[in-house]
């Protein structure tokens, strides 16, 4: 903080945040989108997790407390369970789903009613927001079926060490290698994960500036260099995977991305969201300290819609669940006062991520005893 | 990134009077029970679907649990498509009835080429592509349709992945730096253009032969001259040095030197002089003054890259610790 008290740079360096506002604006996605956003039918999940993480990060879980085991309830319902009369074929589809739009009765138990469906399958960015979200809110993970969702990881890796979505129909990169890792570190298995070759898939994907791409040869972009760095850490291979030349690249590359804000890639515009895919990856290579607060912030506070709360993408553009989240978690990165801390590799708060340890230790515990 | 970006199109209205008929008063269909969603007693982001919207999806949910293979079901496909071209289920379900019914694939490249017009940044119509590409084995349109659609967003990172898949899965490479070149000279900020640059020479000839280098370097410094203060062409530079000696490869110092002279003090300049200094610092052999040179260029960018004031007093610090005698630093 101390390095925005002294000075003024740019016209919101004197604005505080509204934490109320925010608070709005995150209570009214977790409850009903207009139908505009009929695209996001399939990926419900990764908008109730920005807006349950948002208010994590507001420290105002409270305001949903009264809600809380309903939520639980609809994300145990998106959990794909294997099919009892077809175990170990089944094994592969599991995960959670993004939203009941597949047309499945509701059941929110650890045991599977329903009848086999021949298109439902788990998705590895809702397997993540939906366990990243359980956390959020408290829970113990008692009714996830872990075994499963190892199992279905495993279906999931390619021969080059990149990860599909879905067994069926999807295509494969770092953005999916870094929920697979997320999925692994939470349950404390790494059985679903050939771990070289997913280090091996980060490293070929370094590009010739010194950010990373999607895949081997693509271009370098401010998400997936966040995706490959993050997957390091959680991997615990950030030490070994590149070299120190390399290791200094990639945070002269990140820390050139900060124009005011920062953009995604060389010659492009800043958006909100790299504040935190960037932001998070110089963490992560601990210089975080070296980018400019002040104009970071005001860029991030300059995206904000006063009216209806949340971030957009762009000054006087609409704010949506993901920009609103991930400013938020941009802000709280440079200690913004109201804001709880985040662990930046995992995307949650800092206080989520402790719950998890907590059940990290209950785990071992019982094994122990 | 994990959540896709929202079509502000989607929910468009259909405009023959056949597609604003409901699929529950269609004659043909009232053998189908519908299924509606069910999302139990506390939705959560519950969205506020069309009576359209309710209407093809509990029909569609239908079709997919009783795995129906038929032309109705094809066709409610591109109905469901048309609403949200982002449902995944949609589009495998889809290819599965492609495959089941024989159906010309020449049609569905069409079909697909004008959904990708409308959605361009959508992942699963390119993986829908994709897919009829690789039944097809016919690479033959994807070169001019990508092309088309990185006319009107030249960065746009879908149809790039999809052209380097191609380029590599086909061995195309014929005429693309031609065509990287093109672009660049419409743009030498693209970043893009210049990946690719790099892509197509590292699948190609590689950078081991000295005269594709010596080449290379040149290109670089000929966009480099022309706007000293791209990141793209700089970059770029470095790449093709990667493998090399920088501080020795004849010229470059003198062709930095001389921009400087000329006044230009972009950070990316400058930086790039630093960067030979530390070459020059780590391999002992070096005039006197090279620590002394690399840290004013350093005091330099902490004025012109103010943003990144930090980051050069780290560097300078870093240089002065690891270079400086004893009691210097």
């Amino acid at each position: 903080m101390e390095d925005y008290a002294d000075s003024n740079v740019g016209e919101y360096s004197n604005s505080t945040l509204s934490i109320k506002r925010h608070v709005r604006f995150f209570r009214m996605c977790l409850q009903a989108l207009p139908s505009s956003y009929s695209s996001l039918d399939t990926s419900r999940l990764t908008v109730a997790f920005f807006a349950l993480s948002g208010l994590d990060v507001l420290n105002s879980l409270d305001v949903i407390e009264s809600e809380k085991q309903d939520i639980i309830n609809w994300i145990y319902s998106l959990q794909v369970l294997p099919d009892p009369e077809n175990t170990d074929e089944s094994l592969s589809r599991c995960g959670f789903r993004g939203s009941s739009t597949i047309g499945l009765t509701f059941n929110p138990s650890e045991k599977d009613t329903a009848t086999f469906h021949p298109y439902d399958w788990g998705h590895v960015a809702m397997t993540y927001t939906g366990l990243a979200s359980l956390l959020i809110l408290g829970d113990d993970l008692s009714r996830v079926n872990m075994p499963a969702i190892v199992a279905g990881l495993k279906a999931l890796q390619l021969e080059d060490g990149s990860f599909s979505a879905l067994e069926n129909g999807s295509e494969n990169d770092m953005r999916f290698v870094y929920c697979a890792c997320c999925i692994s570190y939470m349950l404390q298995d790494w059985s679903g994960i050939n771990k070289d070759k997913a280090v091996q898939f980060i490293q070929n994907s370094l590009t010739h500036d010194f950010g990373i791409g999607q895949g081997p040869g693509q271009e370098c972009h401010g998400g997936t260099t966040f995706c490959g760095i993050a997957s390091l850490v959680l991997l615990d291979r950030l030490e070994t995977a590149f070299t120190q030349k390399q290791i200094d690249g990639i945070k002269k590359w990140c820390l050139f991305r900060q124009q005011t804000g920062f953009n995604g890639r060389p010659n492009k515009k800043t958006d909100t969201c790299y504040s935190f895919w960037v932001g998070s990856t110089l963490k992560l290579l601990k210089v975080f300290n070296l980018i400019d607060f002040r104009w970071n912030r005001n860029y991030i506070l300059s995206t904000e819609d006063t009216g209806m709360g949340g971030f957009a993408k762009w000054p006087d553009f609409h704010p949506d669940a993901l920009h609103a989240y991930l400013g938020l978690c941009g802000l709280s990165m440079m200690g913004e006062e109201g804001l709880a801390p985040i662990h930046p590799a995992l995307n949650i708060s800092q206080r989520a991520a402790d719950h998890l340890l907590s059940i990290h230790n209950k785990w071992r515990d019982g094994a122990d005893s | 990134m994990a959540a896709q970006e929202i079509d502000a199109d989607s929910g468009s209205e259909f405009d023959d009077d056949l597609a604003l008929q409901f699929y529950r008063d269609r004659p043909e269909w009232n053998d189908i029970i519908p299924i509606p969603q069910d999302d139990g007693p506390n939705p959560v982001v519950r969205i506020a679907y069309s009576e359209r919207f309710q209407d093809v999806f509990d029909y569609l949910r239908a079709v997919l649990k009783a795995d129906e293979r038929s032309e109705r079901a094809l066709d409610l496909t591109k109905d469901a498509v048309e609403l949200n071209a982002a449902n995944y289920t949609v589009w495998h379900y889809r290819r599965v009835l492609l495959q089941a019914l024989k159906k010309d694939l020449r049609e569905e490249m069409r079909y697909i080429s004008e959904i990708i017009q409308d959605h361009p940044k959508n992942y699963q119509v390119w993986h829908h592509r994709r897919a009829i590409v690789e039944w097809l084995k016919d690479p033959s349109n994807e070169l001019n349709f990508t092309e088309s659609i990185l006319e009107k967003d030249s960065k746009n990172y879908h149809a790039w992945s999809h052209r380097q898949w191609v380029l590599q899965t086909f061995k195309l490479w014929d005429g693309e730096l031609d065509y990287v070149h093109k672009l660049l000279l419409e743009d030498l900020r693209n970043n893009s253009a210049w990946n690719q640059r790099y892509f197509v020479m590292s699948n190609t000839t590689g950078f081991s032969d000295e005269s594709v280098v010596d080449r290379e370097v040149k290109y670089a410094i000929e966009f480099i001259k022309k706007a000293p203060n791209n990141e793209s062409s700089w970059s770029y530079l470095r790449g093709v040095l990667a493998l090399r000696d920088i501080s020795s490869f004849p010229g470059l110092m003198q062709t930095c030197q001389d921009m400087y002279s000329e006044n230009v003090r972009s950070p990316f300049l400058l930086s790039f002089i630093i960067d030979i200094y530390e070459e020059q610092l780590e391999s002992k052999t070096f005039p006197e003054d090279t620590l002394l040179k690399a840290t004013q260029l350093c005091d330099v960018l902490i004025q012109v890259d103010a943003i990144r004031l930090k980051y050069w007093e780290y560097i300078k610090r870093s240089l002065t610790l690891r270079f400086g005698k004893q009691g210097e630093a």
